[in-house]
């Protein structure tokens, strides 16, 4: 108590310092449970604490961002022939990896959550804690090597425009996160899609080319040499048969032949393959996704639709076999890309999908089938997951308009025959009296 | 067969007229704020585009062209008889609407005379001409350019009845919002742009 009595003493005047304040406020809130909870917002349906949901969401990618920062290594020395089985140079792989992950992790909140803060203060609300979850999201689907003027342009414009532009968290139409990566792709596509980024630590992704590593690099080799740990070597270069390419960009031109000469089906499900940071292990995603369900917050029927949805179209392709992409059996879908990420983390947003059941239904399963649509469809992407998300956020309040319109008009139908007689003299009644009017 | 439904598809969904040639605007962002009269606007864009695309057509290849009936090049004349056949158009749908539909009529009140400078009619009949359609081709152009127009304009007036309930910061309430909406729109259907269905 001692410690909570010292925090309240130090709580900055409201009226002198709004900002200093809000940051304040922002912090008490997370650290400590509140003795307020939130009443107002769209997306909340029960008495619980907002910004204790969003914790659960962040606690559900906890494992995939581990994953992710130590794939980040193995994926980089994968590159140079070293180490190649999983765990050998383990030390190696997760500094490297925590080298590349931090700065994104880092400038992803320092951007976003300061504009976050700069609005909250000059609204004079208490900070909205929408930003725990895109800020936790972000990171994730961003590749190792972007660079991080890129992605902080892309956090404001999402943040910005995306979100407080809408008046702030629970009222955004498209999902933030996803928005900072189409920011990306549509403006610095070289720096997120094709071969060449899935690989820190490289000027070029080219064989031949030489490892540059930086002084955190040398820092901790520092710290291995006192160890007796082997460091990182500088001059080593990238093997000759190495072409980084992810598993789908190899079917999109070869087909799933190529792909199984170049990974084992275990190594895309236990997620050793190149791809955006926290999209590539599917037990961990899928652990992570169980989470959401049994807290429900998450919607199964996104979840189990879209999967439906996704399935369906593979069918289709499979039937249809017109080029090599299309022949990939519809279930191998599910272990390339990042369909399981989206699924659990991105389409389940409940502020951006769907609010009603039929609605939802429907919103999964169009996702399903656009997303495949675009990932075999369009030579230009290789992945649609992220493109088939917004274009049925855009839709989505026109789903759930149309599922209510549905609703209301069956409820106030006049009542059939087949409930009895009270029933249908009641409406021949209204009728005439209508027809008097 | 594939070939009208590749352009139907190309029209509606890939080069959408509203969302990647920022066509037809004004009436797009004046009368999206409710999804009923949205639906009526587009609804009447189908078919005027249905109706003036194939008529235009026939102006521009037997009328003007030089095969046509005057055997010399008369095109000088495309901007203003395509005009010519728009109005005439709108006017029937005007009709239409007024006797059928009295209440759409006074929703959408000065913009459904306007769907006659609506630019989708006119670019798309324009487009039509460039991109030397055969007849059957221009009607699934027109069907399909007005789908997508349609389609736009709903899915705007739904998000536009849903953000009236946000907090969004005074000085982009209205238009402000409208022309964000209808960027970030953009950016979400990019997703479909580069396809070719022609290529399966």
């Amino acid at each position: 108590m001692g410690l909570l009595n010292f925090i309240k003493k130090i709580e900055p005047d409201k009226k002198k310092s709004p900002f200093l304040h809000t940051l304040y406020d922002g912090f008490f809130t997370f650290a400590y449970a509140p003795n307020t909870v939130t009443k107002g917002g769209v997306h909340i349906r029960d008495g619980m604490d907002l910004k204790r949901t969003m914790v659960f969401v962040v606690l559900a990618m906890q494992l995939c961002y581990l994953f992710g920062t130590y794939n980040i290594g193995h994926q980089h020395f994968d590159a140079l022939g070293l180490y190649p089985g999983f765990l050998e140079g383990f030390h190696l792989k997760l500094v490297h990896g925590l080298i590349k992950m931090l700065p994104i992790f880092i400038w992803t909140h320092i951007v976003g959550l300061g504009i976050e803060f700069w609005f909250a203060a000059k609204k004079g609300h208490p900070i909205e804690e929408g930003f725990l979850v895109s800020g936790a999201l972000i990171p994730l689907i961003m590749p190792p090597d972007i660079p991080i003027w890129i992605l902080c342009v892309a956090v404001a414009f999402a943040v910005i425009l995306g979100k407080e532009a809408f008046g702030g968290t629970g009222m955004n139409i498209w999902n933030v996160a996803l928005l900072a990566r189409v920011f990306i792709f549509f403006a610095y596509p070289t720096s997120i899609s094709g071969d060449e980024v899935w690989v820190g630590g490289f000027d070029k992704v080219v064989p031949g080319a030489v490892v540059d590593y930086g002084w955190a690099h040398s820092l901790f080799n520092t710290i291995f040499g006192w160890m007796g740990l082997s460091g990182f070597e500088s001059g080593l270069s990238i093997h000759d048969a190495y072409s980084g390419a992810t598993p789908l960009a190899i079917a999109s031109k070869e087909g799933w032949s190529a792909v199984t000469e170049q990974f084992s089906i275990a190594q895309m499900w236990w997620g050793a393959i190149p791809g955006s940071i926290g999209e590539t292990c599917k037990p961990f995603i899928i652990i992570g996704a169980i989470i959401l369900l049994v807290t429900r917050i998450a919607s199964w029927r996104i979840m189990f639709s879209m999967v439906l949805g996704c399935a369906f179209m593979g069918m289709i392709f499979n039937a249809w076999d017109a080029t090599p992409f299309m022949s990939v059996p519809w279930y191998y879908h599910f272990y390339m890309g990042s369909f399981l990420f989206a699924m659990a983390f991105m389409a389940t947003d409940p502020v951006t999908a769907a609010s009603t059941n039929t609605g939802k239904w429907i919103y999964g399963f169009m996702i399903g089938v656009i997303g495949l649509l675009i990932r075999v469809f369009n030579p230009a992407y290789p992945e649609g997951w992220m493109l088939a998300i917004l274009f049925l956020n855009t839709f989505a309040p026109l789903i759930d308009h149309y599922v209510l319109e549905a609703n209301m008009k069956r409820r106030s139908a006049p009542p059939s025959p087949a409930l009895g007689m009270a029933g249908a003299t009641q409406s021949v009644q209204l009728e005439k009296t209508n027809s008097h009017a | 067969m594939g070939e009208l439904a590749n352009i139907f598809i190309k029209s509606a969904f890939i080069e959408n007229l509203a969302l990647s040639y920022f066509l037809g605007m004004c009436s797009y962002l004046a009368v999206s704020k409710t999804v009923k009269t949205a639906v009526g606007l587009g609804l009447a864009v189908i078919f005027v585009l249905a109706i003036t695309m194939p008529i235009n057509w026939v102006i521009n290849t037997w009328l003007l062209g030089e095969n046509g009936i005057f055997g010399t090049d008369l095109t000088f004349l495309r901007f203003i008889l395509f005009i010519a056949v728009i109005a005439s158009m709108v006017q029937l749908v005007e009709m239409v609407v007024e006797k059928y539909s009295p209440s759409l009529y006074n929703s959408l009140g000065i913009f459904l005379p306007l769907i006659t400078v609506n630019c989708a009619i006119l670019g798309g009949s324009l487009f039509m001409v460039s991109k030397e359609y055969n007849f059957a081709e221009a009607v699934s152009f027109g069907l399909g350019g007005g789908f997508g127009w349609f389609l736009a304009i709903v899915a705007i007036a739904a998000i536009r009845e849903k953000i009236k309930y946000s907090a969004v910061p005074p000085a982009l309430r209205g238009l402000g919002m409208a022309f964000l909406l209808t960027g970030l729109m953009g950016m979400a259907f990019m997703g479909l742009m580069g396809i070719d269905p022609a290529a399966y």
